[in-house]
């Protein structure tokens, strides 16, 4: 995508955004709702074109049908039709590919071995998603579009789902998935891009957007005789401020470093545990950030 | 070409297992002929020929637009609402390819309920004419219902209103178009709207080919400007439909 803007009457849905997806790699388009990533998607696929700027797909056109013979699309508030059974909607999308992967494969993917002659429209949220996975998967793509896969799947779907897309990235080939939650975001992709009001505001390795966002936050009066130094040695420790001897430190896991703290009897006061989750810290990055950093 | 006979595929099953359609769209038909004998008697005179045969020609062309106009309208307002067409648009399967395998579906509809229809007046009816006449006849529906598909596409345009207009719609052309009362049984005033509708031009060739007599041009040509006109209508409001897409 290259300097694309797109409105929608007056509405700016995506302003100026520039990037570039490359081969091999695992994205996540992460932003809050209306942040543009959906959008976004939908001028990757040719589902609607941009008001400015120039979006390819394989360096084609992507509203033409042959640049699709290699990708495999998730999107959202999309429903099945009706008087079809899981596998023979399979079937469908698999009859759309030159080489698509064997039925047995996709079911075992979207984990519907025991659903497969279910009347595709009378699945639960969550296998409805499941079944999609499995039609994006059909013509053994070689890159991956999923626009807010998970929603709606329970924790045992949604590990079977990450264990499969790792097995996908893992084999060479290139996803793009949107989520507005960091941590989905930091178990699959290598490069997280974050957006919000249309805008990129981040684009970095999951790692340092954790950093930058994650995190609740500890913070104590360190006695006397405290050594900081060796606080930072300590497990789940992103960061540490100090103001005197108030300190505050930034963890991925408070629960955890708490229970070190006190286990290992270090020499605090007056603890206090503040912020929210990721979501809220990201929520809260997401609404004051008007720069862009990296 | 592949994703087109996949799609096609599908479609059929999908109406196999769909009871509306046998109920209403093929029931209708056959149930309106068997009353319709009952009460006429099956060797009335009508329009150089027996009512046997004018009032299956009459069944098999209500039952073509039924499937055109009703059935195929609420079946794509629901597909275009489920966000299902949107979903297609990201496969290899091309728009033309998609639009191609609906025809093909509905022909292969009407096929099956022209046979039907004329299979059950043959046996219930006795219906007798020679071969190439039966084959004219078939052929002329089966082409004909085309228009009809345009309407249906255009009607299933409406989105929620698509079910109750696609009713009103078929019903009322039905009527209006002398499929259930033969024109000459209406009014003169009826008589003349009849003129001007796509149902009772699709029907009257194959009145005409009963009777012995020609093919009339102006009802050709009067369907294939209905053709022109639904077509039309429904790729404008496609084209304005995608200016105004959200999200």
């Amino acid at each position: 995508m290259k300097d694309v803007t797109k409105q929608f009457g007056q509405k700016t849905a995506v302003r100026d955004v520039t990037m570039k997806i490359a081969k091999g790699s695992a994205v996540a388009l992460l932003g809050p709702n209306g942040a543009g990533k959906t959008t976004s998607i939908a001028m990757m696929l040719g589902l609607i074109r941009p008001t400015r700027g120039v979006v390819t797909l394989f360096g084609g056109d992507p509203l033409a049908s042959e640049q699709h013979a290699h990708i495999g699309v998730m999107l959202q508030g999309v429903s099945v039709p009706d008087r079809l059974t899981v596998v023979e909607t399979i079937q469908l999308f698999r009859g759309f590919y030159k080489k698509p992967l064997a039925i047995d494969r996709l079911l075992t993917a979207a984990g519907l071995e025991e659903d497969a002659r279910v009347m595709a429209n009378r699945l639960s949220g969550g296998k409805m998603r499941r079944l999609q996975f499995a039609l994006a998967l059909a013509g053994n793509p070689e890159v991956l579009f999923l626009d807010e896969p998970t929603v709606g799947m329970d924790v045992t779907a949604r590990r079977h789902f990450w264990d499969e897309l790792r097995r996908f990235i893992a084999s060479g080939k290139t996803l793009l998935l949107t989520t507005h939650d960091l941590q989905e975001a930091d178990l699959v992709a290598d490069r997280v891009i974050v957006m919000n009001k249309g805008r990129i505001i981040a684009d970095a390795a999951p790692e340092s957007i954790k950093m930058q966002f994650a995190g609740r936050q500890i913070s104590f009066v360190a006695g006397v005789h405290l050594d900081l130094q060796k606080l930072t040695k300590l497990p789940d420790v992103i960061e540490i401020k100090t103001a005197g001897r108030q300190v505050t430190i930034r963890t991925n896991n408070s629960d955890g470093l708490l229970r070190t703290l006190i286990m290992e009897q270090w020499e605090i006061s007056d603890i206090q545990v503040t912020g929210g989750g990721l979501e809220e810290a990201f929520m809260r990055l997401t609404t004051e950030t008007e720069g862009t950093f990296v | 070409m592949n994703a087109m006979w996949s799609l096609w595929k599908a479609e059929l099953l999908r109406t196999v297992r769909d009871r509306r359609f046998f109920t209403l769209t093929l029931g209708m038909p056959i149930i309106f002929y068997f009353v319709f004998m009952n009460q006429v008697g099956t060797h009335a005179r009508i329009s150089g020929t027996f009512w046997n045969a004018y009032f299956m020609v009459s069944m098999a062309a209500f039952g073509v637009v039924g499937s055109s106009v009703n059935t195929l309208a609420v079946r794509l307002a629901t597909e275009r609402k489920s966000g299902w067409v949107r979903f297609l648009r990201t496969t290899p399967l091309s728009s033309a390819g998609y639009t191609l395998a609906k025809i093909l579906t509905q022909l292969s509809l009407s096929f099956f309920i022209i046979f039907v229809v004329f299979f059950v007046a043959q046996f219930s009816a006795h219906v007798t004419m020679p071969p190439m006449r039966w084959f004219e006849i078939f052929l002329w529906l089966w082409i004909g219902s085309i228009p009809f598909a345009a309407l249906g596409v255009f009607i299933g345009m409406a989105g929620n209103a698509a079910q109750v207009l696609g009713t009103l719609v078929y019903l009322v052309l039905s009527m209006l178009g002398g499929l259930w009362t033969p024109i000459q049984a209406l009014p003169r005033a009826l008589q003349e709207v009849a003129q001007w509708m796509p149902t009772y031009r699709f029907a009257q060739p194959a009145w005409e080919l009963l009777a012995e007599r020609p093919i009339s041009w102006v009802s050709v040509a009067i369907l294939l400007g209905y053709a022109g006109i639904f077509s039309g209508l429904a790729a404008w409001i496609e084209r304005k439909g995608d200016a105004h897409q959200q999200e």
